[in-house]
């Protein structure tokens, strides 16, 4: 056998949790294997199993031949298992060039001044390869975040590892970036093995030799993508998730696809021949940046009691400035004006007042408070209940809200650094609710979550914007985005280049706009994947649902 | 004023990238005149602030140390004046045993306090953060306890009294401010220059990258305990050495001279410097002029003038911050 890795019955406790059980795998050498799971499988537990930066409370791991198991992460590295991290992970003070010279492996007797000569070549080709070449005295946490996540892969490359572990290297690329990382992976040489975890499938189907899928911690099943595809094991896991039925194919999912045909039985139509809401959120001229640097160039939007708006654009577009200026956490340049339902509100509004006054955001990454029970979050949000009932009466309770989240009830002592991604992202939105809010603020919800509990939260979303619930959501999964959305605004570039009642996106015109500002083709019934641009047809995804993952990821909490 | 051009000074002069990038005319020229100015100070001014200068070389020393460990380390660190203490006994003791050439205390004193730092490494290096600092103080508070309760050793509380060292074996000793400035002086180049030296080692960027994301420097196979236990070493000798030099100043020494106020200046030094060699050193001198000098004019309330400076270092940052977008957003 040529399996350059070979794990037998490896299993890791995180005390009463277990991550991983009795997980037995082999990786050929010379193959592109993929891990693929719903958030919480254990993807990234295995990941630091293998390269050692955890030790596993059984099994054993064999790398070519020989038992690593109770080798640290420096030594594995020695070996040559070289890794990167959900979130670059670089040294940030130190430049670009520095960052290479501590990857390149260290010369084990004196340098004299050829070889001196020759890392220094050596690193010049790296710099080039990695497209850094022009920022070599740059400090890189000051580089932008594609170029970090560059700079990561060039690090763990310069080690010439045998054994590459490669772990949700898409999270947080614009679809450009993507096809970047497919190119460059897919050009290394055969002496490198790659081990990777993503949850973008396309990316998967177009690298990978063989996959593997956990599941809850446990190996469902390894095979070819064609064996796992049609897995009804894999389809299950992947789909059904929590709730039995696919909610994904919910009333809001029956947008026409194609122009012409009949759009009256949609519901967000027909909710806009009810009377007109009240505008609650009325943004004018909304400019913004960090430093100096703008970011926002005037935003105008107005979201009325019970109606979503979806903002869409690619990374760096400034849908998170957007959305953390409103919620007070980005000072607004002087001219800008923000009403919140009627008010107009100070020009250095206080995070805490806007929340007294009815605004709620659930930050990108969710921000919970780590040690804190999913209890104890409860609890914490529910003793600012004194705000105005939200519209219809209708009261926030922890019971309301354990009601709408039925997966938090059975983790109401566990710590919410324990939680996997998607019941991290339900206790953001019970925190975000229990403050009793008019406008919702939601900043990539579905970021690094498994299809499965998308559909979830595209239900539990929608619930609340037929409840009279207002929401701003930024989201890059554009099929979440539109299943809720009534009117979608494209941001590019710190302006609104699109902005249009959601079902005018499938409209050719449309398509071919939202094509050229997201990089991604528009959704259709027949294929909603997110598709990367000018990706061929023939890599049909395993079904709309599977496909639809996110091109963003990482997530911390799995 | 020397203090402000040099605090004023960019990382980037220990810039780890620094094998393309040479220190700029400026800065160098800055050091030159610091230098040059330092060295004709016994011509300018009065034997009593000679002696606080003297006294600013050793807390200089000591910040240095301070500065390997916490600012290119990213370890902070509360018992330095331990390993300056060793340093300082070691003199002392082979002083009074007959050996007072400076160079040879020096050296020895070096030798301990790298011994001392060997030896509590595995203690202190199991932890990081705010529980290193925690740890380190620990260790230097058993030191220095030990210092004060070995009295058959160290005197005790009362501490020993040394004879002055001499430069080279049969020369007159050292007893004028103004010679043991000097000689402190030049003691304390070579020890700036062998820490500048150790700065564009490939161990300082190690160090550095520890700082920054260990376990990405783990994942790159370095060996990460070693090369702090290093590091560690380092700076204890550079502290041992400081140690020597201050028994050569004070002629005396108790435990009070490795207590806890010594370390926190040298962190406060550090701190000040932020993460710059010379700007820790420019730390210790402001630190000892603000405590030494303006504490005679202050009514001896110099304490809380340090109090404040201790504040307005931890203020700094967000303070530059504000400043630099106010000064941006006027540009702009």
């Amino acid at each position: 056998m040529t399996a350059l890795l070979h794990l037998t019955g490896v299993g890791r406790r995180f005390g009463g949790l277990e991550a991983l059980r009795d997980v037995a795998l082999e990786v050929e050498a010379g193959t592109r294997h993929a891990v693929i799971g719903p958030n919480g499988a254990g993807k990234t537990t295995l990941l630091n199993l293998i390269a050692g930066a955890l030790p596993p409370t059984g099994g054993t791991v064999l790398f070519d031949g020989h038992d690593i198991t109770g080798l640290s992460m420096p030594a594995r590295a020695r070996r040559g298992i070289s890794r990167t991290w959900q979130h670059p992970a670089i040294f940030p003070r130190l430049t670009v060039y520095a960052n290479l010279d501590l990857a390149l492996r260290a010369p084990e007797t004196g340098v004299n001044r050829s070889d001196r000569r020759g890392r220094r070549g050596q690193l010049g080709t790296l710099l080039e390869h990695a497209g850094l070449a022009g920022d070599v005295g740059t400090r890189a946490g000051a580089l932008p975040y594609g170029r970090k996540r560059r700079l990561e892969l060039a690090m763990a490359l310069a080690q010439r590892p045998r054994l590459l572990l490669l772990d949700e290297p898409s999270a947080g690329l614009d679809p450009i970036e993507i096809t970047h990382l497919i190119e460059q992976i897919l050009a290394l040489p055969a002496a490198v093995t790659v081990l990777l975890v993503d949850h973008n499938l396309d990316l998967i189907w177009s690298l990978a030799h063989t996959v593997t899928v956990l599941h809850h911690g446990r190996l469902l099943t390894t095979g070819s993508i064609d064996a796992v595809r049609t897995d009804p094991k894999v389809q299950s896991a992947y789909l059904t998730g929590t709730s039995p039925q696919n909610p994904r194919v919910g009333r809001r999912r029956s947008v026409p696809s194609h122009p012409g045909a009949d759009i009256s039985n949609h519901p967000r139509q027909a909710a806009a021949e009810q009377p007109e809401q009240p505008v609650v959120l009325r943004v004018r001229d909304l400019r913004a940046g960090y430093h100096g640097a703008p970011v926002l160039l005037g935003v105008d939007l107005d979201v009325r009691q019970g109606e979503a708006l979806a903002v869409l654009g690619r990374n760096g577009a400034g849908k998170t400035t957007l959305l953390a200026t409103l919620a007070g956490l980005v000072p607004p340049y002087a001219a800008s004006r923000v009403e919140l339902i009627g008010r107009v509100l100070p020009r250095r509004p206080r995070p805490h007042h806007l929340a007294r006054a009815g605004l709620a955001l659930v930050p990108q990454g969710r921000r919970l408070f780590g040690p804190l029970t999913v209890a104890e979050h409860l609890r914490c949000a529910a003793a600012l209940c004194t705000a105005p009932a939200t519209p219809g009466g209708r009261s926030w309770t922890v019971e309301k809200v354990l009601e709408l989240l039925p997966a938090l009830a059975t983790r109401m002592q566990h710590r919410a650094d324990r939680l996997s991604g998607g019941e991290q992202q339900m206790l953001a939105i019970a925190r975000a609710l229990l403050t009793n809010p008019r406008v919702l603020l939601l900043d990539e919800p579905s970021e690094g979550l498994a299809p499965s509990v998308i559909a979830q939260l595209t239900d539990t979303i929608s619930t609340l914007v037929d409840g009279g619930l207002a929401v701003l959501i930024a989201e890059q999964n554009l099929d979440l985005a539109t299943a809720i959305s009534e009117r979608v605004l494209i941001l590019s570039q710190g302006r609104i280049a699109v902005a249009c009642p959601t079902h005018e996106l499938y409209e050719p015109a449309q398509r071919a706009c939202l094509q050229r500002l997201l990089g991604v083709a528009a959704p259709t019934t027949a294929s909603p994947a997110l598709r990367l641009s000018g990706e061929p047809g023939d890599v049909a995804p395993l079904n709309p649902e599977m496909a639809q993952d996110a091109a963003t990821g990482g997530d911390p909490g799995e | 004023m020397s203090v402000e051009s040099t605090t004023a000074e960019p990382m980037t002069v220990v810039d780890p990238a620094g094998r393309q990038r040479h220190p700029r005319p400026r800065s160098v020229g800055v050091t030159a005149a610091v230098v040059l100015t330092a060295l004709a100070l016994p011509a300018v001014v009065d034997a009593y602030t000679i002696s606080i200068a003297s006294t600013a070389l050793v807390l200089a020393t000591l910040a240095m140390s301070a500065q390997l460990v916490t600012g290119v380390a990213g370890l902070p660190s509360l018992g330095q004046a331990a390993y300056l203490g060793v340093g300082a006994y070691t003199a002392a003791l082979l002083a009074n045993a007959g050996y007072t050439n400076g160079p040879t205390q020096l050296a020895a004193a070096a030798l301990t306090g790298a011994a001392a730092a060997a030896v509590t490494a595995p203690l202190v290096l199991r932890t990081r953060g705010t529980t290193f600092l925690m740890v380190t103080f620990a260790v230097a508070e058993v030191g220095r306890t030990a210092a004060s309760q070995w009295a058959a050793i160290t005197g005790g509380d009362d501490g020993l009294h040394t004879p002055p060292v001499t430069v080279w074996p049969g020369t007159a000793p050292l007893r004028v401010d103004g010679y043991i400035y000097l000689y402190v002086l030049v003691c304390f180049l070579v020890l700036a220059a062998l820490v500048a030296l150790l700065l564009r080692t490939r161990l300082a960027l190690v160090l550095r990258g520890a700082a920054d994301h260990e376990p990405r420097l783990g994942a790159l196979g370095h060996r990460v305990t070693a090369a702090l236990t290093a590091g560690f070493l380092a700076a204890g000798a550079v502290a041992g050495a400081g140690g020597a030099l201050l028994v050569a100043v004070n002629r005396y020494l108790s435990p009070a001279d490795m207590g806890l106020d010594v370390s926190a200046l040298a962190l406060l030094a550090a701190a000040i410097g932020a993460g710059s060699m010379r700007g820790a050193v420019a730390g210790a001198v402001l630190v000892v002029a603000v405590r030494d000098l303006l504490g005679t004019d202050t009514g001896g309330h110099a304490t809380a003038v340090l109090g404040a400076v201790f504040l307005l270092v931890a203020y700094r940052r967000p303070a530059q911050e504000w400043l630099r977008t106010r000064v941006q957003g006027g540009r702009r």
